[in-house]
């Protein structure tokens, strides 16, 4: 190919970079079979007409079927905040159908070419105000908008809920959660009181000082002695529940409903 | 030489299709892009080409000469509406066994169904390719990089190269499918007049074409251009002209003019009425 392109755009050649292919192809792209002839065929005389082949010279063996080998990386820049991979200008290594079905085609990202490098450059550097503190963080915030959160509270001895109860209780779901990003409702919760059972409130979680985000919680009472223990709740999170506090009712009902919650349940 | 020209005294030189017919008339940027397109050498993609002259023999040190042979490839007929990058089907035979008896096969690249976007029309095209072309575009940073960088003899398929002329045409007229941004334009059209420079008018307008398409597209011009006016229409000017100097008083009466205009007139296809 390259052989020829110099007859085809000569005239550029001169003028400009641009059309050399060193820049651009690093590697040798074959992507298909690469055949090869079993038996060379004969040879042909200076200037005379092509010996025909025969039979036996259409005998291929299969050199290398490069449609099974893994492709490397593919750099990609972005141009929206994805979340999970970065924010916008950010270079990133990601598998090539990837970048190309679901970055380059939807306008997520543009290619790493050495024009687009510049121009994205210094474009984290010149924002003044951030929209997401990092590429994991909007995965961060859906992942809690998720969660019904069961805080387990004494059945016998008084308590007021405080950070660490719900901090402990995240801990046993899988999420650590630092005490100072937990705010609590303004009111005060106290127990034990078992009214609280059928009742669901929200604690705000702030991620990285950035986003925040709303977790619906409940209080489930528990206590060392068996006997006196509530019966296991199946599925406590499928439930629809009363608010704690009549005031959040709005905002409990605008949160992510849970998998499998049913509206007439 | 003369030895040279007795060789070649008997052989018979098949006539090109530029040659003969209606491909002496086409134009010459159409010429060009044919020459281009047919007889360019295009990159091995299925077999490793041989570039040495002499190979030498491992074991007995025996230097044997070698020839560049290419594999004879087989074009379906698909091959025009799909984006294959190069690769072709491979006709042959394998031999699996030393005992066994050559089977027949046809290598034929995978192929998928995906989307192409041209940045300089502005469009998503929904496209059948293969691994290669997607990965082509991806190493040339673009499907409109791949298609105005890669010859004709490597695009080879007609839905390309029609995609490259409608890019070339849509840059020289400055991107207006980019109107409304003005911005936008400049720098889609900055980004890729370099290319544009390899094309003259004539050219751009050629490219692409199949030889039966171009020959239908020269002889639709040299249609449009004579305009056939019927015999009959010129002798009646002549004949009111004629009884208009003998000064006959029907040439200048109004009957003459709308003779035809009857009901049965616009009935009938044929009998449009002509300016006389």
């Amino acid at each position: 190919m390259w052989k020829t392109l110099g007859k085809a755009v000569a005239p550029i050649l001169r003028e400009s970079l641009i059309l050399t292919p060193e820049n651009v192809l690093q590697q040798q792209l074959r992507t298909t079979y690469i055949l090869k002839r079993r038996n060379s065929p004969f040879l042909n005389k200076n200037g005379s007409l092509p010996k025909r082949l025969k039979a036996k010279h259409y005998i291929y063996d299969l050199v290398e079927d490069t449609n099974v080998n893994r492709e490397p990386d593919m750099n990609v820049i972005l141009t929206t905040y994805v979340a999970g991979l970065g924010d916008v200008g950010d270079k990133v290594a990601v598998r090539p159908n990837y970048a190309y079905n679901k970055l380059l085609m939807t306008g997520q990202a543009v290619y790493a070419s050495p024009e687009n490098v510049e121009k994205f450059k210094d474009y984290q550097s010149n924002i003044e105000e951030k929209t997401y503190s990092s590429a994991t963080s909007q995965r961060a915030v859906d992942c809690l908008s998720r969660v019904t959160l069961s805080i387990i509270m004494n059945k016998e001895t008084p308590w007021v809920l405080k950070p660490w109860h719900v901090k402990a209780s995240f801990r046993k779901c899988g999420y650590w959660v630092p005490e100072e990003t937990i705010v609590l409702p303004t009111n005060p919760i106290t127990g034990p009181n078992l009214e609280l059972e059928n009742k669901e409130f929200f604690v705000t979680i702030t991620v990285n000082n950035m986003e925040k985000v709303n977790v619906r919680c409940k209080i489930h009472h528990w206590t060392t002695e068996v006997v006196d223990r509530l019966p296991h709740e199946k599925d406590f999170w499928k439930k629809k529940l009363d608010p704690v506090f009549s005031e959040d009712a709005a905002i409990l009902a605008e949160l992510t409903p849970n998998k499998g919650l049913n509206a007439d349940q | 030489m003369a030895s040279k020209a007795l060789k070649h005294l008997r052989r018979f030189t098949k006539s090109t299709p530029l040659e003969r017919g209606l491909g002496p008339m086409l134009p010459e940027g159409y010429k060009k892009f044919y020459n281009e397109w047919k007889y360019s050498e295009p990159a091995a993609v299925n077999y490793v080409p041989e570039n040495q002259k002499w190979i030498r023999n491992e074991v007995t040190n025996e230097v044997l000469p070698v020839q560049d042979v290419p594999l004879p490839l087989k074009y379906p007929k698909e091959y025009d509406e799909q984006l294959w990058g190069g690769e072709a089907v491979v006709q042959g035979f394998q031999k699996r066994d030393m005992f066994l008896r050559r089977n027949p096969h046809f290598w034929v690249p995978p192929l998928q169904r995906s989307v192409v976007y041209s940045e300089v029309l502005n469009k998503h095209i929904s496209v059948i390719v293969t691994r290669r072309a997607i990965q082509l575009i991806n190493a040339n940073y673009g499907f409109d990089h791949y298609l105005l960088k890669t010859p004709a003899c490597d695009l080879k398929s007609l839905l390309p190269l029609g995609l490259k002329r409608k890019v070339l045409q849509e840059l020289h007229k400055g991107c207006p499918s980019y109107a409304d941004t003005p911005d936008k334009q400049q720098e889609i059209f900055s980004r890729y007049k370099t290319y544009l420079s390899a094309y003259t008018e004539e050219e751009i307008e050629w490219y692409g074409y199949s030889l039966k398409d171009a020959i239908k597209k020269y002889e639709d011009q040299i249609k449009a251009a004579t305009k056939v006016t019927p015999l009959k229409t010129i002798y009646r000017a002549e004949l009111i002209e004629k009884l208009k100097t003998a000064k006959i008083d029907e040439a200048n009466s109004e009957g003459l003019e709308v003779a035809g205009s009857t009901w049965m007139q616009k009935m009938n296809p044929f009998g449009k009425k002509q300016e006389t």
